[in-house]
């Protein structure tokens, strides 16, 4: 069995690229070896075989001719059709700049409407004794004061006791 | 996707349009316009009758959100109920009884300063956005482990 570098140096001296020497003893061994010959004449063949292949393809007629006929095709093609002026383009326009202007009152609107909502309970006068409580869910604040209400009230209302 | 306006939608889109102007602006005229409030002056208290006739239960809107607080007394009883109006950046003072007093400046986008007298004297002040649906309650201990509550509310 052939070893690989003796197939690619038999391959090398069909392509004529080994020196005078090496090419000598090449085909010293051709002529004592009929497996070396027998690969030499596949891979001469093969050669042949694609060389064969990488002929350029001609055209039956001339390149201008070729040309010519796409060109014909292209504008044989119907022309695109020119843009109409239809009252639904009119619509368009009007209903483009309604739509943002829309859309940026909207926003504006969510913007305001949450920026007034979050606003916490902020006490400027702070009875020391006093808590806030929030509930979100019932949208209420309570704020619970020290300030006893005593008889206050009781004087306007005195069967109650309400301050 | 390309958006088609066909014939038949063009009023459709053109209508939500003109209708979120106007929501929009019948909402900027909204804020710009007076703050239509109301305060009531509530008792609460564990018995299951005011003495006082003129008392009447508190609607169950109020009763409702008072049950959600962090309150004790199994009752509550209207002792007044007033609306009033606080203009654009103006101030409203409310006599919820003699000696008690709330005064309410209005600070624009919805939000309001709350000032609360008690003989004569400032209590409590704070500020808060009060839109519609939004509750604030003041209150305080009364004698006889009782309370009393003053809850204000936006109307308009």
């Amino acid at each position: 069995m052939m070893d690989y570098d003796r197939q690619l140096k038999l391959q090398a001296y069909l392509d004529g690229e080994l020196s005078e020497a090496e090419a000598r003893e090449m085909g010293n061994w051709l002529a004592r070896d009929r497996e070396a010959v027998a690969l030499h004449t596949e891979l001469r063949n093969t050669r042949q075989a694609l060389t064969g292949f990488e002929v350029g393809i001609e055209l039956p007629e001339s390149r201008e001719f070729f040309w010519s006929k796409i060109e014909r095709e292209i504008e044989r093609q119907a022309p695109p059709e020119p843009a109409r002026h239809s009252w639904l383009a009119g619509w368009r326009r009007l209903l483009v700049p309604a739509g943002a202007i829309a859309a940026l009152a909207l926003a504006a609107l969510v913007v305001t409407k949450s920026g007034s909502e979050g606003t916490p309970l902020e006490a400027s006068l702070a009875d020391p004794g006093a808590f806030t409580y929030r509930d979100d869910s019932a949208r209420t604040t309570l704020v619970w004061l020290s300030y006893p209400a005593e008889n206050e009230l009781a004087d306007s209302e005195p069967s109650s006791k309400v301050p | 996707m390309r958006l088609k306006l066909t014939s038949a939608a063009i009023p459709g889109w053109f209508g939500v349009a003109l209708s979120l102007l106007l929501l929009a602006g019948g909402h900027a005229y909204a804020q710009a316009s007076d703050l239509k409030l109301e305060v009531q002056l509530i008792w609460g208290t564990n018995d299951k009758q005011s003495p006082d006739p003129k008392h009447k239960p508190v609607a169950p809107e109020v009763l409702n959100k008072l049950k959600e607080l962090p309150l004790k007394w199994a009752s509550y009883f209207e002792v007044k109920r007033i609306s009033f109006t606080v203009p654009k950046g103006g101030m409203t003072s409310v006599a919820l009884s003699e000696k008690c007093k709330l005064d309410v400046r209005s600070l624009g986008k919805s939000k309001i300063e709350v000032t609360h007298f008690g003989k004569g004297q400032e209590v409590w002040k704070g500020t808060q956005a009060l839109p519609k649906g939004e509750t604030l309650v003041l209150g305080g201990n009364a004698p006889n482990a009782t309370s009393w509550l003053v809850v204000l509310k936006r109307v308009e």
